[in-house]
């Protein structure tokens, strides 16, 4: 029965590896970029959230909303101003650029917030469901339900809108979608604000369970890479998959190992994926 | 000019300049700490500059190094010159079996895999509290000045072993890349499949490279934790702190080139310090925040580092003043 709890447990944190990964292939889909700095618009959603509640007092899971669309504009932002001068350039300055941003992001959020831990305090924060012998703790159920609309949306926009085919097209064949009249650069500016707000929401709905502080990106690195290469890289399908995966391996890896040694679990299914193959164990790869 | 003669020079100063310095001052701690990180990023030049394998986990081999030979030192009471052996040989090894899943693996995918495995050790130094002492880190015990324990109150003598540390790497550096493994080297950058074409056995070439450096980054290891007395997880496997640095640091003054961890420990090391000690009570995280912000100037005005900049300026400079 523990097992099964872990599993429940799993899969309810990893719908929200999912949206977290989603914004991390997205932009690799896109444009070819591994955003190092992802982890980091994690961490600044849950920011955006926090305050939200504190100063308005909003709930995070609707702060969530205000952290997509403020994110999503800082995207659209650094994408304009940092991401689009190193497309073309060789791989080296494309990491680096990202790993810049990364610690440029981590420090502002040092100096502004300080390196205090803060958390929300909610009225369903300690409450769980029962179905028989199991539970389903209510923030983690409700973090699950939004991670799942907000994947809905997100697969709304891409496949029944105008600007969701363009994108795609931008990613399959940037050159014949410009043939075509779209604008590739907008389409990498929604890209990378939609990849990045996705994060952030993500950070935000787990605000209820999660303490926020300026490095808590740092836990998701490795979680992150792990979910985007077992779906394979650039496959929004892939890391739903993926994140769902990964939360029920982390969760029964629990049952055996020390919780401190859940990372080293994930490295090992990480690197084996990437040794045997590459492309991603789920979901076609391009 | 010959370049020798430049190097020379340099070593030269190098020699005299700490009997003008206070040994316990100190500019004299901020310029070892700018050798020893100088020797980092020869280090990383190796595997990232000759190989363009750009590797975002070389902390794993710094604080295999750190670690080892301090746990050896306070168990067994090993001699940290033996400890540093074994830290060598463990990272050694530890290049070695993470070149398996990782040696297929170009730009981003190989850039990921190196931080995902530096994080995991991170990680696992962190938990393993028994032996590394968790999140506390670990003091290196201090008996009495002695070369044997490679320990001493003044800097000086940290200041010439590590000079003699990046006078080491420098010179395997400099013989990798005039041998045929720095040709081959060349090739798999160049282009990895002709050189898989024309016979050159990619792998191997850079498996070779990878321990090599991992092995020389690890001896780095240990001098810091001897030189710094104190160290903790984040301190030695850290991803900004020790992989991005060594990176930058060769990045920033010219990748691929001998001069240009030189040139990028010299302008990023004191700045930091500097800033540290100017800002730091201020404001936490501002002198790291120049460094991202520095690290995001350099690749969007001129990836090929500093040396490139300032020849491209000097020509034309004199294109200047001949039209």
């Amino acid at each position: 029965m523990a097992f099964l709890q872990a599993v429940i447990d799993g899969l309810m944190i990893g719908g929200v590896y999912a949206v977290i990964s989603i914004g991390l292939t997205l932009v690799f889909g896109v444009m070819g970029i591994v955003n190092f700095a992802q982890a980091e618009f994690l961490t600044l959603g849950m920011f955006v959230a926090f305050f939200a509640w504190k100063y308005l007092g909003i709930d995070p899971l609707v702060g969530s909303l205000i952290s997509f669309v403020l994110i999503f504009g800082l995207g659209v932002l650094v994408q304009m101003t940092i991401i689009q001068r190193v497309l073309n350039a060789p791989p080296v300055a494309q990491i680096f650029v990202t790993v810049g941003l990364l610690i440029v992001i981590e420090n502002l959020s040092l100096i502004a917030f300080g390196s205090d831990f803060r958390s929300v305090t909610t009225s369903y924060q300690t409450s769980a469901l029962r179905l028989g012998p199991l539970f389903i703790s209510v923030p983690y159920l409700a973090a699950f339900c939004m991670s799942l609309l907000s994947g809905l949306a997100l697969w709304l926009f891409t496949n029944k809108t105008w600007y969701g085919r363009a994108m795609r097209a931008t990613a399959q064949d940037p050159m014949a979608a410009h043939l075509m009249g779209i604008n590739a650069d907008r389409m990498r500016q929604i890209a990378f604000g939609l990849g990045v707000g996705m994060t952030a929401f993500g950070g935000a709905v787990i605000l209820p369970y999660f303490t926020v502080h300026p490095t808590v990106g740092h836990q998701f690195v490795v979680l992150m890479f792990t979910v985007v290469v077992l779906g394979g890289l650039g496959s929004v399908a892939g890391a739903v998959v993926g994140g769902l995966v990964v939360g029920v391996i982390q969760s029964v890896s629990t049952l055996f190992f020390p919780i401190q040694l859940q990372n080293l679990v994930l490295f090992l299914v990480f690197i084996t994926v990437l040794a045997v193959r590459p492309t991603g164990l789920i979901g076609a790869a391009r | 000019m010959k370049p020798w003669i430049w190097g020379a020079a340099a070593l030269i100063a190098a020699v005299v300049v700490p009997s003008f310095l206070d040994p316990a001052g100190y500019p004299i701690r901020v310029l070892t700490l700018t050798l020893l990180f100088a020797a980092l990023g020869q280090a990383w030049n190796i595997v990232g500059g000759l190989a363009n394998q750009i590797s975002l986990g070389h902390a794993a081999f710094f604080g295999i190094g750190a670690y080892t030979s301090t746990i050896l030192l306070i168990h067994f009471n090993l001699s940290p010159w033996i400890g540093m052996l074994a830290g060598a040989a463990l990272a050694a090894l530890a290049a070695y079996l993470l070149s398996f899943p990782t040696m297929k693996l170009r730009g981003h995918y190989f850039a990921l895999a190196t931080l995902a495995f530096s994080e995991v050790l991170r990680v696992v130094a962190s938990s393993w509290t028994s032996v590394t002492g968790g999140p506390a880190g670990l003091s290196v015990p201090y008996a009495a000045d002695s070369l044997a324990l490679l320990q001493f109150k003044s800097t000086t003598p940290y200041y010439y072993i590590i000079l003699g540390a990046l006078v080491l790497i420098c010179v395997v550096f400099l013989v990798i890349q005039k041998s045929a493994l720095g040709y081959r080297l060349r090739a798999v950058k160049e282009n990895p499949d002709a050189a898989e074409v024309i016979g050159v056995d990619t792998t191997r070439v850079k498996i070779t490279a990878a321990v090599i450096s991992a092995a020389l980054t690890a001896l780095l290891g240990t001098l810091y934790a001897q030189f710094t007395y104190f160290f903790d997880p984040e301190a030695v496997f850290g991803i900004v702190a020790i992989s991005v640095r060594a990176a930058i640091i060769a990045i920033l003054g010219g990748a691929g080139t001998l001069a240009g961890p030189l040139i990028g420990a010299f302008v990023i090391v004191p700045l930091e310090e500097f800033a540290n000690a100017a800002l730091s009570s201020r404001a936490a995280g501002l002198s790291q925040l120049v460094f991202g912000l520095m690290l995001i100037a350099i690749i969007l005005v001129e990836p090929r580092g500093l040396l490139v900049l300032v020849s491209n300026g000097i020509a034309r400079l004199r294109k200047g003043r001949k039209g």
